[in-house]
């Protein structure tokens, strides 16, 4: 198994690598070279930071065209993680308005309930989805490690999972063989570990 | 439903990992002791949160200490803030490149505020933890810095009021005169303060048994509870203190313990 794992030079990977070697996953390699993301099995699109900057890395690198064409036109597996499953929809009001990669049809908005302490950090329960690869053995309510401000909707059909926090946002999503999580499953102890497994394994 | 968390903070010095009683440091074991007495991996599967504060004060080398940092993040999978004597951005970025999944500041905040807004920028608003210590001179709260050495001309409240105006994600509130006692935590100043902050709570200073956990993790404005007590919270302290807090019924994660 080949594990390529997006770097535009933003955020945390060590633990996403860590938590991929625990799993017993041999090739883990850091990239955003063309030909070594095309030779990988699947694709991790890790994120931490602001969107607008995340988006205006990930074009000056061309890692927009690659993915397009690798993901989308040639259906390789790719889960993004945080930011990452956000850079994976339509847009976010973060830094003003920016466009993201495009992939479904989603909007980030912050959260912007004055009760609420802001950012939504901390575990919190996510209703999975019984026909959801990713949560394959799992089942009711499940716990996973969030830290984000911004939070993701959508009208489409992306067999999307949610999470209360003042308000229901998507806190995972699967389409085709495009997937995304709100949540940190490398920092969600075994719960987190079990789901990359899950995408490791069955996606 | 958010849950709350449980961190541990272990508090490093010149290559050891200290008790720290009001602020006043005392030797306790290398990386090598920690691992032998806390079995580090088991002791990770009871908290939510790892928070690692660099308080040498001879020789505060980011390097040396990152490279304890990315000792103790193998095949621990929580998120582990790290800080201490972070002056730039480049010793923000070892330390993220070591595997801290969020940073600590805390003189800086005071000294640098354009560093700090430089930080939120590039790693977003959720990875920086402001620390917050202070000290009660009869009805007056005074905040430290440099590791408590020096105390600075606003009060806490006026502080905490400077610290949400830079958009920092969380504030780790650490009272001086109760850390390492285990007498519990400063609830007084802790409520009076509470409707200033908006953004996530972690309290700190005074945990010495789950009761005093229990007791935070109660209140509605509190986020986190932390504790550095090494000695109350040695061996399978922790686990034990996780369960009793579980069978209390207070909002903490489960995880599936089979994998």
């Amino acid at each position: 198994m080949k594990i390529a794992i997006v770097d535009y030079g933003m955020g945390n990977i060590k633990s996403i690598q860590s938590a991929l070697k625990f799993l017993g996953v041999e090739d883990i390699i850091l990239t955003s070279d063309y030909e070594t993301l095309k030779v990988a099995d699947k694709i991790l699109l890790p994120g931490v930071g602001s969107f607008g900057k995340a988006i205006d890395q990930i074009k000056s690198k061309k890692l927009d065209l690659y993915l397009n064409e690798l993901v989308v036109e040639n259906n390789k597996s790719l889960l993004g993680i945080c930011l990452g499953m956000q850079l994976l929809g339509s847009s976010s009001t973060e830094d003003g308005l920016n466009h993201g990669l495009g992939f479904i049809d989603s909007k980030c908005l912050q959260f912007d309930n004055k009760n609420l302490k802001v950012p939504h950090v901390g575990f919190n329960q996510v209703r999975v989805n019984q026909t959801s690869k990713l949560y394959d053995g799992f089942t009711g309510d499940v716990d996973f490690y969030f830290t984000h401000s911004y939070q993701m909707t959508s009208d489409a059909n992306i067999n999307q999972c949610y999470c209360h926090y003042g308000t229901d946002f998507i806190a995972s999503f699967e389409y085709q063989n495009i997937a995304g999580v709100q949540f940190h499953p490398e920092l969600s102890q075994t719960n987190g570990l079990k789901l990359l497994k899950n995408f490791i394994e069955k996606f | 439903m958010l849950r709350k968390r449980i961190i541990f903070t272990l508090i490093y010095s010149e290559g050891f990992f200290m008790q720290s009683r009001n602020f006043r440091l005392q030797k306790v074991g290398n990386i090598n002791w920690l691992e032998k007495n806390y079995k580090f991996q088991n002791i990770a599967f009871s908290l939510d949160e790892l928070i690692v504060l660099n308080a040498s004060k001879e020789n505060k080398s980011i390097v040396e200490f990152s490279k304890t940092i990315s000792e103790l993040v193998n095949n621990v999978f929580i998120p582990i803030a790290a800080g201490g004597g972070i002056k730039t951005m480049e010793d923000a970025e070892l330390l993220f490149n070591s595997g801290a999944d969020k940073i600590v500041l805390n003189s800086v905040l005071l000294e640098n505020p354009e560093l700090v807004s430089s930080l939120i920028q590039k790693y977003g608003a959720q990875s920086i933890v402001a620390s917050i210590d202070y000290k009660k001179n009869n009805e007056l709260l005074e905040v430290f810095i440099n590791d408590g050495s020096i105390k600075i001309s606003m009060s806490l409240e006026e502080y905490i009021d400077y610290i949400i105006g830079l958009d920092v994600g969380e504030i780790y509130l650490n009272s001086i005169d109760k850390d390492g006692t285990g007498f519990g935590y400063d609830f007084e100043t802790i409520d009076n303060l509470s409707k200033k902050i908006r953004i996530p709570l972690i309290i700190a200073g005074g945990a010495g048994n789950e009761s005093h956990l229990i007791e935070g993790l109660k209140l509605d404005y509190v986020s986190a509870v932390a504790t550095a007590n090494l000695f109350n919270f040695i061996g399978d302290g922790l686990p034990k203190a996780r369960q009793k807090i579980i069978q209390n019924g207070e909002n903490i994660a489960n995880w599936y313990v089979d994998n």
